[in-house]
């Protein structure tokens, strides 16, 4: 888990260009949205092709969204329960 | 590529009058000549709103003076037409709404059909110039269905009126909300091959902007509906409805992007040409028709 969890905080950074961060700066429990890290709603595009591209995982349920991307460990969690590749 | 969080460059409005003014004004458009409704409307509402509505009114004085370089009468004599114009679009809107049909000419109806027929989903983008809500009764697309994103208007007659009209169509109103589903309702909707619709020229839900020229100057444009489309790597067109008489519209159907097709750019490069590609696009038909530019607020404000 830990493994996944720092390769996400990297795929992270990357998608969205958070070129002042490193994933060491990144708490895998503080919230991605809002206060933590601070993204934008639209960022959350970014992050939903992180899991269909990299994870082979396809949000189906909308209202899942917020759960799934409260933070880095969620994230890891739902991509090590689902993911295909 | 800016966080635009002041809120007087996003949208907070809501359409007018009490629900029981609403269901009326269905009823008597259903019955009365709608020219009778514009005299009505011409002669007891827009003045009053002329006058009530300051910072409406201040907002498109600036916007002829400014975006036109108009006198101040002429500008003032705009001003008049585009609150005469606004009336009668709102009106037009609740006469659909009462079984009333208009006359549409088409600009672009092959790209769309091209679009709406095939495999792939897509973005379509629009503005508050004319009267986009009427696109859904010409553009047909009977393979897809249709996601609108809106504001949630206060008015549960004119929801209650959309969904009426909009379900046979194959139209669902998206709204936003603070858990952000909408986002993620809207990734399904392009990735499973069907349309969001989306504005393309206020922002709610999220404060992210693209700044691009439109009318001489700097403005801010929502990211979302570009993103959108470049993240999906959907196709994104931008559709305009024009009011050309009391009972004839003209739809202007724009590809966004073809121009962009193939070139390698950063996903954020790409956003920021869809934005300026659209702006351009608006730009050209609010010149055409400069009574029909609705947004009430100064558009420019950083």
């Amino acid at each position: 888990m830990n493994e996944l969890i720092e390769t996400l905080k990297q795929q992270v950074i990357e998608a969205l260009n958070l070129e002042d961060l490193t994933p060491a700066d990144i708490d895998a429990d503080a919230p991605l949205f809002g206060e933590g890290l601070g993204l934008d709603s639209i960022d959350a595009l970014e992050l939903i092709m992180i899991l269909e591209k990299d994870y082979g995982i396809k949000l189906q349920s909308p209202a899942q969204g917020k759960e799934i991307f409260k933070s880095i460990r969620t994230m890891a969690e739902f991509i090590q329960a689902n993911r295909t590749r | 590529m800016t966080d635009t969080s002041n809120t007087k460059t996003q949208w907070q409005g809501t359409t007018d009058g009490l629900p029981w003014m609403h269901r009326a004004l269905v009823a008597v458009l259903g019955k009365v000549p709608i020219g009778v409704i514009y005299v009505f409307a011409a002669v007891f509402v827009v003045p009053f709103y002329l006058i009530g509505n300051r910072r409406g009114y201040l907002s498109q004085y600036h916007f002829f003076r400014e975006a036109f370089g108009y006198g101040p009468f002429k500008a003032f004599r705009y001003v008049c037409l585009n609150h005469l114009r606004f009336a009668q679009v709102i009106i037009d809107r609740f006469a659909v709404y009462g079984g009333r049909r208009f006359r549409f000419a088409v600009e672009g109806l092959e790209a769309y059909n091209e679009l709406a027929e095939g495999e792939s989903g897509f973005v379509q983008v629009f503005s508050h110039a004319g009267n986009y809500e009427l696109a859904g009764y010409e553009l047909r697309q009977p393979r897809k269905r249709l996601y609108a994103l809106l504001f949630r208007d206060g008015s549960q007659t004119i929801m209650e009126n959309r969904e009426n009209v909009f379900s046979p169509n194959g139209v669902q109103m998206v709204f936003v909300q603070p858990d952000m589903s909408h986002i993620f309702l809207l990734n399904n909707v392009v990735r499973d091959g069907d349309i969001a619709s989306i504005p393309g020229d206020r922002m709610f839900g999220s404060t992210k902007s693209v700044e691009c020229q439109f009318m001489g100057r700097q403005a801010q444009f929502p990211m979302g509906p570009f993103q959108l489309a470049v993240v999906r790597e959907a196709p994104i067109v931008a559709i305009f409805v024009m009011k050309e008489s009391w009972t004839q519209y003209r739809i202007f159907v724009r590809r966004l992007g073809l121009s962009l097709q193939g070139q390698p750019a950063a996903k954020r490069q790409h956003t920021a040409l869809l934005a300026q590609e659209f702006a351009t696009c608006l730009e050209t038909i609010v010149r055409r028709y400069p009574e029909q530019w609705f947004n009430y607020f100064d558009f420019w404000q950083k």
